[in-house]
């Protein structure tokens, strides 16, 4: 196990690149949590504008209506999609709420009763959906005899907004959100820099043409060697992302069941894989370290911006995103970005990315073939 | 001796370049044998055909009586190459450069250290075993390449001018070097285009030149195959160009250079070369301020059999 050793401990001889760019992720993301805690304070003072379109008409829906009403501030719609999605675009309704003509029979069928359209770009938004979600819950416990008891919920949600709502989890947890994020997001951005980085740099080394040559006359065979190599560069690369999953932890504590958090970690194990295949490929072609630093450079802030890293990807335009496609980064974006109740929901997302990973991988083993023509 | 080595007819070509032109040469067990040649003639060229790092157009290799093939793995382990160029990690030290090249052969960690600590006595970088090697000098640095090729203790060494830009000092340490290993049992094959080094240190030598294996033999077998014997070395404090011409009559000088105040006459084999020379400057009424004689070199074995200086 020489190859492995001597490969983790040029990688260590190289931990300035590792150091410098873990110093900037940190201390980002202590500047970010300071800024969701502020975000946090300000959303539990402001009410919500929101529009709702009642279709149904019932005691129930009345019932559902006043309450929202008492909650936020009312804006006029029209139930028409694109006229609703430039409302919530213009910031002119923060939600819309729209409440079926078979409103009644879907809540006691305990079905998907209401359809929401929400500012997913404000955390608060969620708030909304929890405050239906109560009612809903509410109104069903008193469901009796084919009637609701719309007193009986009226002073329950009533108690409830006041011990309840306002300061505890579910408000706190879209804050908590956007750190995960934000955080994950960032998390992918030095990902790409410090794989391509250091990974790079010590294959450079090792692919060194004279020191390659001592190689290929020793007895080492060949295929064991690789397997040390690569067992190397997955070791290295284990050890980096799990000191960030290890870190999301540490910061956020018990937050981390407010979220989901599984999502956050199968997403960043998926996309680290797809950028060591990048990373593989990147070392057939060159192995000239200032090409492999400024790679480094070029693809992390590159695809990180284009991809919504480091601003939405709402307010880049199309043709930016349809860039950003071609590679990992939008799709691991687009699943950290994503609301989900179970993983089943990012499956296409978590597929491209690992579809680029078989693509990298075919792409880096021709890059190879073509160096041993060479020699 | 055992034929270890035997590369017959070996061609390679660079695109247009024809760097080994049907090459011959044989390795026997125990000796050290010089391959000489001028620059660019083909010597690192050669000895990558025969370690498989670059495959060949025509001919055949055997070492150890096997075919090389890059896969010929239980015979590299016998190998070790010392490389023209310095091939070390910049980022590791003496100490780990030489530990990782040796875990290439040698598995066992006891045995390992052992060996590693064996090369680095054998080099003389006990000093040194913590420097990075752009702290060294060019000289330690030579050691240092030379420790990583030969710490795995293989019983064929190839050392592709290891001397190269190294002053006197880590030059001689180096030649010492190689004999101390030869007599350790290793056979060496040393290239070269410094004639002293390999008439100095080379039981056989084999002369190279554009590709192709003009001579082979011990220096003695070398210089008796040529015509030139004798060289001698004479100047005058004054003599008339005509009485210069006339010592073209003197027996078996095949030919007379002169460099300055100084005449180089060479002379084929013969037993009274220096006295008939003198017999001529009495006759003539010369006097001379130096005059010696000298034996044919390497040098004037190449220049007889290519036409050509192999000076550095
Ligand atoms: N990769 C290459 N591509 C093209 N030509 C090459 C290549 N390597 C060597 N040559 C040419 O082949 C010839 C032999 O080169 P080689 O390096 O074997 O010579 P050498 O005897 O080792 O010289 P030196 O004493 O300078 O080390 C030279 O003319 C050189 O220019
Ligand atoms: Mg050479």
């Amino acid at each position: 196990m020489t190859v492995f050793k001597y490969f983790l401990k040029i990688a260590i001889k190289n931990r300035w690149i590792i150091i410098m760019y873990v110093t900037i992720f940190f201390v980002m993301t202590v500047l970010n949590s300071n800024d969701a805690v502020k975000r946090e304070e300000s959303f539990v003072e402001s009410k919500l504008n929101i529009g709702i379109i009642d279709n149904c008409n019932s005691e129930l829906s009345n019932s559902l209506k006043d309450y929202l009403k008492d909650e936020n501030n009312i804006v006029d719609t029209v139930e028409d999609e694109d006229y609703i999605k430039e409302q919530i675009f213009l910031e002119v309704a923060d939600a819309v709420v729209i409440i079926p003509e078979d409103f009644d029979e879907k809540v006691i069928r305990r079905e998907e009763s209401v359809l929401v359209y929400k500012d997913d770009r404000k955390p608060q938004s969620i708030q909304i959906e929890n405050q239906i979600n109560k009612f809903l819950a509410f109104a069903n416990i008193t469901y009796e005899n084919g009637n609701f008891a719309l007193k009986d919920v009226a002073e329950a949600l009533n108690e409830s907004v006041e011990v309840h709502v306002l300061p505890s989890g579910e408000i706190e947890g879209s804050g908590i959100n956007t750190w995960f994020k934000f955080y994950f997001n960032f998390t992918g951005y030095v990902t790409i820099a410090l794989y391509i980085a250091v990974i790079g740099v010590v294959m450079s080394d090792f692919r060194d043409e004279n020191i390659d040559s001592r190689r290929r006359i020793s007895s080492k065979r060949f295929l064991e060697f690789n397997r040390e190599i690569y067992l190397g560069q997955l070791t290295l690369a284990s050890a980096v992302t799990i000191t960030f999953i290890i870190a999301s932890i540490i910061f956020m504590r018990e937050n981390i069941w407010n979220v989901y958090f599984l999502k956050y970690v199968v997403n960043l194990i998926v996309f680290s894989f797809s950028i060591l295949c990048l990373t593989f490929l990147i070392n057939n072609i060159t192995r000239n370290k200032h090409a492999i630093t400024a790679l480094s450079t070029v693809l992390s802030l590159g695809t990180s911006f284009i991809s919504g890293v480091m601003v939405p990807q709402e307010i880049l335009g199309d043709k930016v995103l349809a860039v950003a496609k071609f590679f990992p980064t939008y799709y691991f974006v687009r699943v950290n970005e994503s609301m989900i109740n179970s993983l089943s929901d990012i499956g296409f997302d978590i597929f491209m990315q690992l579809l680029f990973a078989v693509a990298f991988l075919l792409l880096g083993l021709i890059f190879s073939r073509k160096d041993l023509l060479v020699q | 001796m055992r034929m270890i080595v035997k590369v017959k007819n070996v061609v390679k070509r660079y695109s247009e370049k024809i760097a080994l032109d049907h090459f011959n040469m044989e390795v026997y067990e125990g000796e050290i044998l010089g391959l000489l040649g001028p620059n660019g003639c083909g010597k690192t060229t050669a000895i990558n055909c025969i370690l498989s790092l670059l495959s060949f157009d025509k001919g055949e290799i055997e070492v150890f009586g096997k075919k090389m093939t890059p896969n010929s793995y239980d015979i590299k382990r016998q190998i070790g190459l010392v490389p023209q160029e310095v091939s070390v990690f910049e980022n590791l030290t003496v100490r780990e450069n030489i530990d990782y090249f040796c875990g290439l052969y040698v598995d066992d960690k006891n045995v390992r250290k052992r060996y590693v600590d064996e090369a680095i006595e054998f080099v003389d970088l006990k000093d040194y075993v913590k420097f990075y090697p752009k702290k060294l000098s060019g000289g330690l640095k030579r050691r240092l390449n030379i420790a990583c090729g030969i710490v795995h203790k293989p019983k064929l060494i190839f050392m592709d001018e290891p001397t190269v830009a190294v002053d006197a000092q880590s030059r001689n340490f180096i030649l010492e070097g190689i004999k101390r290993l030869n007599g350790e049992s290793s056979t060496v094959v040393y290239t070269t285009h410094y004639l002293e080094e390999a008439e100095m240190l080379c039981s056989r030598i084999v002369i190279m030149d554009n590709g192709k294996d003009i001579v082979s033999g011990t220096t003695e077998e070398l210089k008796a195959m040529i015509t030139t014997s004798e060289k001698i070395v004479v100047s005058f404090v004054s003599i008339e160009d005509s009485v210069a011409s006339l010592m073209k009559g003197i027996p078996h000088v095949i030919d007379i250079e002169r460099n300055g105040e100084d005449f180089i006459i060479k002379f084929e084999n013969g037993i009274n070369n220096l006295s008939n020379l003198l017999s001529f400057i009495t006759e003539h009424n010369l006097t001379y301020t130096k005059l010696y004689s000298k034996l044919p070199t390497l040098n004037d074995v190449f220049l007889e059999l290519t036409g050509k200086e192999l000076r550095d």
